[in-house]
């Protein structure tokens, strides 16, 4: 008689997961356009835009830009592969195995957030190449760590768009529709702040507004965003953020419950 | 819950409810499996057969843990499918099969691994696992290929080499050979033949009928949702009518003539079919007494006429059974 093996570790299925993406990252030359080639035209588009706007204008340009580049590389890219194993049909036999599907959904996010660094860095290279020269930091260290909480921000609503492609196979469309609205709407181009006052209350729902507020606040001197400084800001994401990822194994637990109802888990 | 069964099921019913139209206002239910009873032992090979849009495959996603029913009790080796599906997980593999279901621009070898740590393979055996499903498999020697390489075969070898991965102690195979040409359909025979000596139990659902005679000790067909019929081949060869089939073909009968064939002893069904100017009567024979000689000494004046005699095969139990549950 066969027998069963030992219960599966958490921990190792996202490791899993981690690499298979690297895997597929590594597999597919379409991923260089968003990962590398279009980091270098935002980084360029940008620092025009910004040229001449003040003394941190290098900064204001590299904010802009990488966000952008992270954007799609983090948060979009976590929604979209759980649609690819909607459409490779790989997403059946991932939620048959026993390990909880939130678990390979962080092995992602991982890779995500470090391709995201990589475009944030190509960025910045790009600008400080087209400038000449590095941009004015107050704090380099606390911008470096910001920069990365940052991405984990994003992480956190890359678990809540993965979860919706489970549950739908029209995730895809929800998503595109809204990317850009959340996009501006969280400050990832400009300022929050900029926006009318009625979008600001439904910014604050997204951990991502909070954290790029603190980086503005750490990285360009005389910046007021909300007014609450960047410690107050930070306070905010973290919280924001754990609440996101508190409810993100519920969220799972309950699309995972849906979707085993309807039966379009094999939709495509 | 005897432990001797692998899969108790007690009126199952499964319903989907779906939308479509403009705004998705109509909604459409439809009622895919309705009060299914089945109870499978372990250690053999049992086969689900139906015509397409039966509920195979629902009822193969139910008992895998990929669906839940609408009402009813779904018990798989003692444990029940929704409240014990982590449990299960580990336990059953599941081959869906076709051209989607892999990783395409990895290979094998990296397929099999994401799944064996998924299903918590320890490390240290997990690369000899590996290479064993691989060798069981024969695909040792492409395991560093990228799957979008693959024959269809091949990738049908690959599922099967995921579900065997963790050893589970049910394997459930839905249509495994199904667009595979016949020596990859042999070969995949002959592998889920060699499971069963592992002590795997195999739910098999299949369109080949030869293919559920070859591998299945005790089969049952379902239909519009429905277990028609649950038996050994010995079983529904009976309830069919015999275990012996005598076909006549001439071009065309009269009634008369095939009255008086029903009327034969030993003979307990009568069928026939038109193939352009040529008519066949298949008869099905119950007793040593209908004999191919009897039968042609009651059809007179057909110069033409070819008789033969087979045995009854699962094909003409199951178009049987089919059209009974149509009527």
């Amino acid at each position: 008689m066969m027998l069963p093996t030992s219960k599966p570790s958490r921990g190792r299925a996202t490791g899993a997961s981690l690499r298979l993406a690297i895997l597929l990252f590594v597999a597919d030359p379409q991923w260089l356009v968003p990962s590398t080639i279009a980091p270098i035209v935002f980084g360029l588009v940008s620092f025009e835009l910004f040229r001449g706007e003040g003394p941190y204008f290098l900064t204001y340009a590299i904010l802009g830009a990488g966000m952008m580049s992270m954007w799609g590389q983090t948060l979009y890219g976590s929604g979209w592969a759980t649609g690819q194993d909607r459409t490779l049909g790989t997403l059946e036999p991932t939620i048959q195995a026993p390990t909880p599907y939130l678990y390979v959904v962080l092995g992602r996010i991982i890779w995500n957030v470090v391709a995201g660094l990589f475009g944030g860095a190509i960025v910045y290279l790009v600008v400080v190449l087209a400038a000449g020269g590095p941009p004015q930091l107050p704090n380099p260290l606390l911008f470096l760590v910001l920069f990365v909480f940052v991405m984990v921000t994003l992480a956190s609503v890359g678990v809540v768009f993965a979860a919706a492609f489970v549950y739908s196979r029209y995730a895809g469309f929800i998503q595109n529709v809204g990317e850009f609205a959340f996009y501006i709407g969280t400050g990832c181009m400009f300022p929050v702040i900029l926006l009318p006052f009625w979008t600001n209350p439904i910014a604050l729902l997204f951990p991502p507004t909070w954290a790029l507020d603190a980086l503005r606040y750490v990285s360009i001197p005389g910046y007021s965003g909300f007014s609450w400084g960047w410690g107050w800001d930070l306070l905010g994401a973290v919280a924001v953020t754990a609440v996101y990822a508190a409810i993100a194994g519920s969220v799972f637990h309950r699309v995972e419950r849906h979707v085993l109802e309807s039966g379009q888990l094999g939709d495509y | 819950m005897n432990d001797e069964l692998a899969i108790e099921v007690r009126n199952l019913v499964r319903v989907f409810e779906s939308r479509k139209g403009f705004f998705f206002g109509e909604k459409t239910r439809t009622e895919a499996l309705k009060g299914v009873e089945l109870v499978v032992r372990r250690g053999a090979i049992f086969g689900l057969l139906g015509p397409n849009g039966a509920g195979k495959t629902t009822l193969t996603k139910i008992l895998s843990t990929l669906l839940l029913p609408t009402s009813g009790t779904v018990r798989v080796l003692g444990r029940d499918v929704v409240e014990d599906a982590p449990w299960l997980r580990s336990r059953i593999g599941l081959v869906l099969g076709g051209e989607r279901g892999l990783y395409n621009r990895i290979n094998a070898y990296e397929n099999l691994r994401y799944f064996a740590d998924l299903y918590g393979i320890p490390p240290a055996e997990r690369d000899a696992r590996i290479k064993e499903v691989l060798e069981r498999v024969d695909l040792t020697w492409a395991a560093g290929r990228r799957v979008e390489e693959y024959s269809r075969g091949m990738k049908q070898k690959l599922h099967i080499a995921r579900g065997i991965l963790h050893r589970p102690e049910i394997l459930f195979l839905d249509e495994p050979t199904i667009g595979l040409d016949p020596k990859s359909a042999r070969e995949t025979r002959k592998l889920i033949r060699s499971l069963v000596v592992d002590g795997v139990t195999i739910f098999l659902t299949t369109h080949y009928m030869f293919e559920a005679e070859e591998l299945c000790p005790r089969v049952a067909v379902l239909s519009k949702g429905r277990i028609v019929a649950n038996d050994t081949m010995a079983g529904l060869r009976t309830r069919v009518g015999g275990d012996r089939t005598i076909e006549v073909e001439a071009y065309g009968f009269e009634d008369r003539e095939v009255d008086r064939l029903r009327k034969l002893p030993g003979i307990s069904k009568v069928v026939g079919e038109e193939f352009g100017p040529l008519m066949r009567l298949t008869m099905r024979v119950r007793t040593d007494e209908a004999t191919p000689q009897s039968v042609a000494d009651s059809l007179p004046g057909h110069p033409e006429l070819s008789v033969r005699e087979r045995r009854t095969s699962l094909e003409d139990v199951y178009l049987d059974l089919v059209e009974e549950e149509a009527r």
